[in-house]
């Protein structure tokens, strides 16, 4: 179980390449899953029930379908969505493709996310902006993101922690990065250095993003 | 300035449904300030949310400034609501937000040019005595001081009422008398109709024109406060007067009294009048303080004594005669031996 420092040497350009392969699909996927999952998330809070919004069908249809694609396990979405990765991506292979699933899977999951950070505001203060007279708008933009700002930035550390997680099962449709690294040469081949290079660059990883979230969150809560 | 009428609320729990507000109808008059008291779960809080709708009614309407709200929705609502402040017992700030975006977020909201906000935080600020602490976030500040800004905030945009949800309950004595203070000197500067709920008698004592009592939903005394201080019909009533004014004489002092123990209240002017030694002096009847005091409400005074009559039967109640013919209220609380 050894580690062998000549194979690291020799593989590292593969391992700069798949590290580079695991940003860009966390990068888009994370991109997407904040552009469609935040203000899903947030009118899964808004029609609930006693809220501004309030809109019954609306709230079982998103919390329906926000279900479904959270309840279907990651590896048979990636098969699933080959031919919308086809349509979207003209390709189904690569880093670029495999974003496709994973982003389908972290809307939802963030989406769910934002709404349970939400939750967690005191029902007071929205009450106090809709006795004060503000519009939706502003309560959404002035009062429910600014005072679920910490917990959304938890909320994006667990998110992105989870699309790495996610994101080692891309290497299924060729998508590349760190973890299909660690499968492809630790798991199938034995190689131990490569596994435990991958492993220790994925703890890293994980390590900093948990820690840069924590230390955002605390320094921009004003509590 | 808000007329409310027969105003019902009922909730459905899973223990079927509640009343929470019964068939209320009251009137609040332009630039007074109107108390509702009772005990938690009597309705009152339901009451004051139905004013500005944040809870809609069962039935009944809900007229402020002419206006029937319970008609309005969406828009119509939100626009009405500008005119209308209110400040909660838990102060509900931004906590995200500096004092000055809590404020000037309320005029944000009611369209103010951005070139008059900063200006009219500043005047707002000034009123309720925080100028120093424009940027601070709320949880930098004080309770007292973060109702403050709540009042600062509800005042935003010119409000015709401004309606206080135990705005106090939350504060310790000090704080409670300055933001009464303050909420009392807004009302007479800016002539704002203010209505408060409370379960605390003395903010009533302190700062309100007339009052309300409910109880189970439904309001069962109403009146100028001095007038239900001075007589008061319920045994509720009774009870929460008692928590600021009280003249329970001890059971050892009244046990070892033998006469005619009686009440006698004395309202507004003839408080401080010698009515007591002139009847002492008129009539063959020893008379014996037991409890006393003169309590100031709105600066008017109301007297009240408990004191011990001796004498014949006729000569007391003559006596007491006497002092109902001069405008006091006499109550018998022993008739004596």
């Amino acid at each position: 179980m050894g580690i062998e420092w000549e194979r690291i040497i020799e593989l590292w350009p593969e391992i700069q390449v798949a590290f580079y392969q695991t940003l860009i699909m966390i990068g888009i996927s994370l991109g997407v899953a904040l552009v469609i999952g935040l203000p899903l998330g947030i009118l899964l809070f808004v029609t609930d029930r006693g809220l501004f919004w309030e809109n019954r069908p609306v709230n079982s249809v998103i919390g329906f379908v926000v279900n479904i694609v959270r309840s279907i396990p990651f590896i048979i979405l990636l098969v699933a969505l080959i031919p919308l990765t086809q349509l979207i991506t003209g390709t189904t292979i690569g880093p670029v493709a495999a974003s496709v699933s994973l982003s389908v899977a972290a809307i939802p999951f963030f989406a769910r996310i934002v709404e349970t950070a939400l939750r967690d505001i005191d029902k007071g203060v929205i009450e106090a902006a809709i006795a004060v007279g503000a519009t939706p708008w502003m309560i959404i933009k002035d009062v429910l993101l600014p005072e679920a700002k910490a917990s959304l930035i938890q909320g994006i550390t667990l998110t992105v922690i989870s699309l790495i997680a996610y994101s080692a099962m891309a290497g299924v449709v060729g998508g590349g990065g760190i973890g299909d690294l660690a499968i492809r040469f630790g798991y199938y081949r034995y190689d131990n250095t490569i596994m435990i290079v991958t492993v220790v660059i994925l703890i890293v990883l994980v390590q900093l993003i948990q820690q840069a979230g924590d230390f955002t969150a605390k320094k921009l809560d004003k509590r | 300035m808000i007329q409310i009428e027969q105003l019902s609320k009922t909730y459905q729990t899973k223990h079927g449904t509640v009343k929470g507000v019964d068939d209320v109808t009251l009137e609040v008059k332009t630039g007074e300030i109107f108390g509702i008291v009772g005990y938690s779960g009597a309705g009152k809080s339901s009451l004051i949310r139905c004013i500005n709708l944040l809870e809609r009614p069962t039935s009944g309407t809900v007229k402020v400034g002419g206006q029937d709200l319970t008609k309005l929705r969406g828009d119509g609502l939100r626009k009405a609501r500008l005119k209308i402040g209110m400040i909660f017992q838990h102060f509900y700030l931004i906590s995200q937000k500096t004092v000055a975006e809590n404020i000037s977020f309320a005029l944000r909201a009611a369209g103010t040019p951005s070139k008059n906000i900063g200006p009219r935080v500043d005047e707002l600020l000034e009123m309720v005595g925080l100028s120093d602490k424009r940027g601070v976030y709320p949880a930098q500040l004080s309770g007292g001081q973060k109702q403050r800004v709540g009042i600062a905030r509800a005042l935003a945009n010119d409000p015709a009422v401004l309606l206080c949800d135990e705005a106090t309950s939350a504060l310790d004595p000090n704080t409670t008398l300055s933001i009464l203070r303050l909420l009392k000197d807004i009302n007479r500067k800016l002539n704002i109709t203010i209505v408060l709920i409370t379960h605390e008698m003395n903010v009533v004592k302190e700062i309100c024109d007339r009052m309300a009592v409910m109880q189970s939903g439904r309001v069962i005394e109403e009146g100028r406060v001095y007038d239900i201080f001075a007589d008061p019909k319920t045994a509720l009533t009774k009870e929460f007067i008692s928590s600021v004014v009280s003249f329970n004489v001890p059971e050892e002092i009244l046990k070892k009294c033998d006469g005619t123990i009686v009440k006698v209240l004395f309202k507004g002017e003839v408080a401080g009048d010698g009515i007591i030694s002139d009847m002492l002096q008129s009539y063959p009847v020893k008379g014996n303080f037991l409890h006393g005091a003169i309590e100031y409400i709105q600066e008017l005074p109301l007297g009240i004594f408990v004191m011990e009559l001796k004498g014949s039967q006729t000569d007391v109640s003559q006596a007491i005669h006497y002092l109902e013919q001069r405008e006091a209220i006499v109550e018998v609380i022993d008739h004596g031996n």
